[in-house]
């Protein structure tokens, strides 16, 4: 499932998260809620992203972190789910922001189903692994593309780029930007393979669905759903 | 952003599971030696998972271009980035995957031809840049089963651009475009070349090592549907004494993130200062890497035969026949500024002509080399001649400081002894050349 930051005050509460992430086939990894808002060591332009991100509100206070992820560049687009307790459940604004919210305390099997709407709900990822834009249907699971019911062959790169763009969507993402989420530091191609990739994968979708894939001018490349 | 495992994890996971998707029964690991010629191993998909892992071993000698010296070990590993299930071929499905080639400890194999690209990527990543090519590969198409000791014959007699029932080809490219296409090479656009039966298929730009790659492949496409219709293709420099031969013109950009460094802004001049202090590392160097770009005793037949064909170390923007053409067709376009080198063929390893072409550009750009005036349509005064053959080119090759910083002192080295041998054969060839003139005249 890949990895699951979890922003909390109290260590026992974030280990019994973080064996039920586990359990449910994340890799846990401990925040402070006060400091930087990735884990020790990790900072900068080659730091990690989560693929989900858990703050456990244990004191009714983490409405500014969760405005902070919301704002970061890198985890900006991050699903997260807030766990709160039964007393600070008082309408609070901010918390509609949140992609799910989950009350204290809770089993594994709600977790995970909170999990799977807070997916959706930011990476349009149905419950079988499946993220669907109209009559294309991308398979997490078996990295398989089919466009309009029939499938068709993707080279690694390009199925990498057509899922995160069309997981992250009605965001801009630039060139380095894809180049630096997409296809890592390991990686001599420059720039302007960014958009050899893109016309390849236009050009695969064919076109009506091809249109939305969007070039922005000057800036990069939007997924429109 | 992921990281190399991860990548490398996910990668591999892609694999299997589209293997398995798709039906797949066999892999097929690629390697090319250093002559660029491919070679495969296959691999049934049961075996898939601890290839991955592990590699598979193999003599080293393999890839010495039949040079056999010393036997080594070493290990070629699949490139997971490149899987493709291949479009053609009949039976069981099968999909290819490049491999690096590894010492046994790990470290490069310094045979490795994609290995000696990617260091010369390295060194222009260092400063920032990264290559573009693009290319325009040349090829003949013959009636399969004539006499190899007799001139080959040609399918048609259509001439440029010719789109007429002569041009047996136009089937024959649009089923290769479609193959290449579900190989993710995209094709710029094919026509049917000047001579008779020869064909052009140009590829859409894209980073250097990915079309070295797609340049391989593209051989092999066009090999294998040239022989589901009976027919033979062929990348010989020079098939045919009285008729054009086959070049692949390099094209080359280099870039800075996403701007061209070719591009001149001022548009006072062809190219910018970057721009003018590549190309003039590139003719600078053009004499040292002809044993490259043109590796064949057969290659210089092209060379010294006019056709349009380079034969002087010379640059032009209108002008034919120059070592490099500077397009200037679409001024004020940035992503079109490039350079067009023409003397490869489409014989030639890619690997190591884009790898060197692009050390002699760099060098250019680190040390201030000066341009020289551009050619008319004859070259300058004072310009120097490519190589006539390949005993002198390989000569230039085995001196050149250049070559050997690129490349390695163990590649070069096994290079030159190839390409020795070759000529050493060709020597004590009697060719038609001498029994036609001197058998009854001496």
């Amino acid at each position: 499932m890949g990895d699951a930051w979890i922003y909390a005050q109290r260590g026992e509460a974030a280990e019994e998260a973080a064996r039920m992430l586990a359990e449910l086939g994340f890799s846990p990894r401990r925040v402070a809620i006060n400091g930087s808002l990735r884990p020790p060591g990790e900072a900068g332009a080659t730091a990690p992203r989560p693929d989900l991100a858990m703050v456990l509100d244990d004191r009714g206070d983490a409405t500014p972190l969760c405005t902070r992820l919301r704002e970061d560049e890198d985890l900006g687009g991050v699903p997260i789910v807030v766990s709160v307790e039964p007393e600070d459940l008082e309408l609070n604004p901010e918390m509609l922001e949140v992609h799910e919210l989950i009350v204290a305390p809770f089993t594994a099997a709600e977790l995970s189903a909170r999990i799977a709407r807070a997916r959706r709900a930011v990476h349009g990822i149905e419950e079988d692994e499946i993220v669907r834009s109209d009559e294309l249907e991308l398979n997490l699971a078996t990295y398989q593309v089919r466009v309009d019911g029939e499938p068709v062959d993707f080279t690694y790169m390009e199925y990498e780029l057509l899922k995160f763009l069309l997981t992250h969507p009605r965001r801009v993402f630039s060139r380095e930007a894809l180049l630096s989420q997409v296809w890592g530091y390991d990686f001599y191609g420059g720039a302007r393979t960014v958009d050899v990739h893109v016309r390849r994968v236009r050009a695969k979708l064919g076109s009506e669905h091809a249109t939305k894939l969007k070039t922005v001018r000057r800036v990069g490349y939007r997924w429109e759903s | 952003m992921p990281t190399d495992t991860d990548l490398t994890l996910s990668n591999r996971d892609y694999v299997m599971r589209t293997v398995e998707e798709r039906g797949v029964r066999f892999v097929r690991l690629w390697f090319v030696d250093v002559l660029g010629m491919l070679k495969s191993i296959a691999i049934p998909v049961t075996e898939l998972e601890t290839v991955l892992e592990d590699g598979v071993g193999l003599d080293g000698s393999a890839l010495e271009g039949g040079a056999r010296l010393a036997e080594r070990d070493v290990i070629a590993r699949p490139d997971p980035r490149t899987f493709q299930v291949l479009p053609w071929g009949t039976g069981a499905c099968t999909a290819r995957m490049l491999c690096d080639v590894r010492l046994p400890d790990g470290a490069p194999f310094p045979g490795d031809s994609r290995h000696a690209l990617r260091r010369v990527l390295g060194q222009a990543a260092d400063l920032g840049l990264t290559m573009q090519v693009g290319a325009e590969i040349e090829f003949f198409l013959f009636e399969e089963g004539s006499d190899p000791s007799k001139p080959p014959v040609p399918l048609d007699q259509g001439t440029y651009f010719d789109l007429t029932p002569l041009d047996d080809g136009s089937d024959f490219r649009r089923r290769t475009i479609e193959y290449l296409e579900q190989m993710g090479i995209p094709v710029k656009a094919s026509h049917h070349e000047v001579a008779p039966s020869q064909h052009e298929i140009k590829l859409a730009h894209t980073d250097a090592l990915s079309m070295a790659d797609a340049v391989t492949t593209f051989k092999l496409a066009v090999k294998e549907v040239a022989r589901e219709q009976d027919v033979f293709a062929t990348f010989m420099p020079k098939p045919l004494e009285h008729e054009s031969g086959s070049g692949m013109h390099v094209h080359l950009s280099l870039f800075d993130g996403e701007r061209n460094v070719f591009f001149d802004e001022q548009e006072q001049e062809p190219l910018s200062a970057t721009g003018r202090a590549f190309l003039a590392g590139v003719l600078a160097h053009a004499r040292e890497l002809t044993a490259v770009t043109n590796q064949w005793v057969n290659s210089y037949k092209r060379l010294a035969g006019g056709f349009e064909a380079p034969e002087h170390v010379s640059w032009t923007r209108h002008a034919r026949s120059a070592l490099v053409r500077v397009p200037s067709s679409r001024p004020g376009r940035e992503a079109a500024a490039r350079i067009e080198l023409r003397s490869p063929d489409s014989a030639c390893n890619p690997y190591l002509c884009f790898g060197l072409v692009l050390a002699a550009g760099l060098r250019g750009i680190e040390r201030g080399y000066q341009l020289g005036a551009e050619a008319g349509e004859d070259p300058p005064p004072g310009a120097r001649a490519l190589p006539e053959d390949l005993r002198e080119a390989v000569a230039l090759f085995e001196s050149s400081e250049l070559v050997r910083d690129a490349l390695g002192d163990r590649l070069c080295d096994w290079y030159v002894r190839n390409k020795r041998r070759e000529w050493n054969e060709y020597r004590k060839t009697v060719t038609e050349f001498e029994r036609s003139r001197y058998l009854r005249a001496l």
